[in-house]
């Protein structure tokens, strides 16, 4: 070998070693390494039943179970564009380097998933492979997915399949280059893409194995509330700490103290997951007031229960850009407190004050009490310039409670007043939202 | 299942999904038209009631939301002391044109007055700027509540 070529030799060896150790570092730790215990395969796990469906539902058929999975993986409000038939796709996601619209998942055989064989449907929800070869974006969660059993993925299959055909086409993505080039996720999918059925860890308890698969792998809580890395994948080294998703902030979850989890009682979590409302600390609203209609509000009872008791092993992560306590009561009256910003009062006296209240208790329902939410205390404002963008409406057993949105009605630059009004009178600190903040956020609200 | 709520002092009985608006309850099923339907997204004020004393608006809020608390309306209102002042100062300020938004625009001034014996113009802004008037009667409706406050005409 010539010295020229051994220079070369060398060189590549280099790069391919940088690029590997690159990689890695990007990777970071899967979904559940921080539990550390000792994984088994499901087949040798003999202390509880972790996958499936609770136990109310065993002998129920295929389709019910699948039912269920289906809810508690949250298929239909990405496959779901609203006012359009359920799963029939549609949804646009507006990402900065483009738009993509979520497929038609309904058995219809030209433009839904009607001629998928099981292995098909295998290869699209756990490898991110669609029927004719083509690679999913990542907007599809089978990185969470590709943790359910094949007989989970396949009752879900079943359950589909049992729902009317609906016709409809999804309109073509508009990425921009390079992210319209498809086989390029290849590369993304073989980095990123744990590509491993769930493993239960000996260590914890049957009841945390059961949460851990719920919300990891049919729940994905981790794609909205995990940080993403340059790769645009999970970056689990901050698992949960809270994200900016589809233009709404998804709080941290971890179990910090003072802005994760770690001080709601057990009863405050159950509340939230289940009816979407825990006293003191808010409403579900956005991207997860859908969470909570479609998928958590159908959870048996010990299921919620397993989640629960899953989230509070995860490490605590710290949300240094919130306080540390939620701020207080705000006084009665219009004249005591923060009352700054004429512009953001006078809004708030004509659209909110009915509804809110000057103290921020609403004289309405405690779900529209903005005392004690992160969405208030939350320096950046953005769950509250973005309720005020696209309003809200929920659904509880006690009935159906909605906020108007007032996108249309108001400008950019009246949001931010508002925005800042609101933040600075019920929350610690005000926000400093300007007119084009708020415009960005209109651009990466899904609809 | 029936539902139970007291309004104006009386108890009522009646089948009605939990999820149906305070304001279908009362204008559709139990007949009491003088509470308002118009914008039905809380925006104009029009079906403003009061709800254990303070001015809500009824077009959003789920029946369910008012079991256990009293709910008071235009029907009743002259019957509380300070929608008695409001009442009696309406009339004498001829504060209404249309009329449509009036017992709305009543309600919320008899919060007001309840909760804030003697407002001021920072008050009223504070408490009537959800309600509107397409007539515009705003002068006048700031002149009312005043004199219902004072006890006289100024």
């Amino acid at each position: 070998m010539s010295g020229k070529m051994r220079i070369l030799t060398s060189l590549v060896a280099i790069a391919i070693v940088a690029v590997a150790l690159g990689v890695w570092i990007i990777r970071g730790p899967g979904p559940l390494d921080f539990a550390g215990g000792t994984k088994v395969a499901l087949a040798d796990y003999r202390a509880g039943k972790p996958t499936g469906v609770p136990a109310k539902l065993e002998k129920a058929s295929l389709v019910e179970r699948g039912e269920y999975l289906a809810k508690a993986a949250d298929c239909m409000v990405c496959h779901t564009k609203p006012g359009e038939k359920d799963y029939s796709g549609g949804l646009a996601f507006k990402l900065p380097f483009g738009t993509l619209y979520s497929t038609n998942i309904t058995p219809d055989k030209d433009t839904g998933i009607g001629s998928y064989s099981d292995q098909d449907f295998l290869n699209a929800v756990q490898h991110g492979k669609r029927r004719d070869g083509a690679r999913l974006y990542p907007a599809m969660p089978y990185t969470s997915y590709t943790f359910m059993t094949d007989e989970d993925v396949l009752a879900v299959k079943a359950y589909l399949f049992s729902l009317p055909a609906v016709r409809a086409k999804a309109p073509d993505n508009t990425l921009s280059f390079p992210f319209n080039q498809r086989w390029a996720m290849m590369f993304w999918s073989a980095v990123f893409n744990p590509d491993t059925r769930f493993a239960p860890d000996t260590s914890k308890s049957p009841e945390w194995n059961r949460g851990a698969y719920l919300a990891e792998a049919l729940a994905h809580c981790g794609e909205c509330h995990t940080p993403r890395n340059l790769g645009f994948a999970l970056d689990n080294r901050k698992k949960f700490a809270g994200a900016i998703t589809a233009g709404w902030r998804a709080f941290n979850i971890s179990s910090d103290k003072a802005t994760g989890l770690g001080n709601w009682s057990d009863q405050d979590l159950i509340a939230y997951l289940s009816l979407g409302h825990a006293p003191g600390h808010g409403s579900a609203s956005g991207p997860m007031g859908e969470a909570v209609d479609h998928s958590f509000s159908q959870f048996a009872p010990e299921d919620i229960s397993s989640i629960v008791a899953y989230l509070r092993s995860v490490p605590p992560q710290p949300s240094p850009d919130l306080p540390a306590t939620t701020a207080p009561v705000a006084p009665a009256s219009h004249k005591e407190g923060v009352t700054a910003d004429a512009r953001g009062k006078k809004v708030f006296a004509s659209a909110c004050a009915s509804c809110h209240g000057w103290s921020g208790e609403s004289p309405v329902s405690p779900m529209a009490t903005l005392t004690g939410t992160w969405a208030v205390n939350d320096p950046a404002a953005t769950n509250v310039a973005q309720i005020v963008i696209s309003g809200t409406k929920r659904h509880t057993p006690d009935g159906a409670l909605s906020m108007p949105a007032f996108g249309s009605a108001y400008t950019d630059d009246e949001i931010a007043a508002v925005a800042n009004y609101v933040t600075a009178r019920f929350g610690a600190k005000g926000s400093k939202l300007t007119a084009k903040d708020v415009a960005e956020l209109r651009e990466q609200t899904a609809e | 299942m029936a539902t139970v709520l007291t309004i104006n002092g009386e108890t009522k009985s009646f089948d009605a999904p939990p999820d149906m608006p305070l304001l279908w309850v009362l204008r559709d099923i139990l007949g009491m038209t003088g509470t308002k339907f118009g914008c039905g997204i809380a925006q104009c004020g029009a079906c403003t009631v009061h709800v254990d004393g303070k001015a809500v608006r009824s077009c959003v809020l789920p029946v369910s939301a008012v079991e256990n608390r009293t709910v008071t309306t235009i029907e009743h209102v002259g019957s509380t002391p300070a929608g008695a002042k409001v009442q009696k100062a309406w009339l004498e300020a001829e504060v209404i044109q249309c009329g449509y938004c009036q017992s709305g625009q009543i309600m919320a001034a008899a919060a007001l007055l309840a909760a804030t014996p003697n407002p001021d113009d920072s008050d009223i802004d504070a408490a009537m700027a959800g309600n509107i008037c397409r007539c515009g009667t705003y002068v006048r409706i700031r002149e009312a509540i005043k004199q219902a406050a004072n006890g006289r005409q100024s």
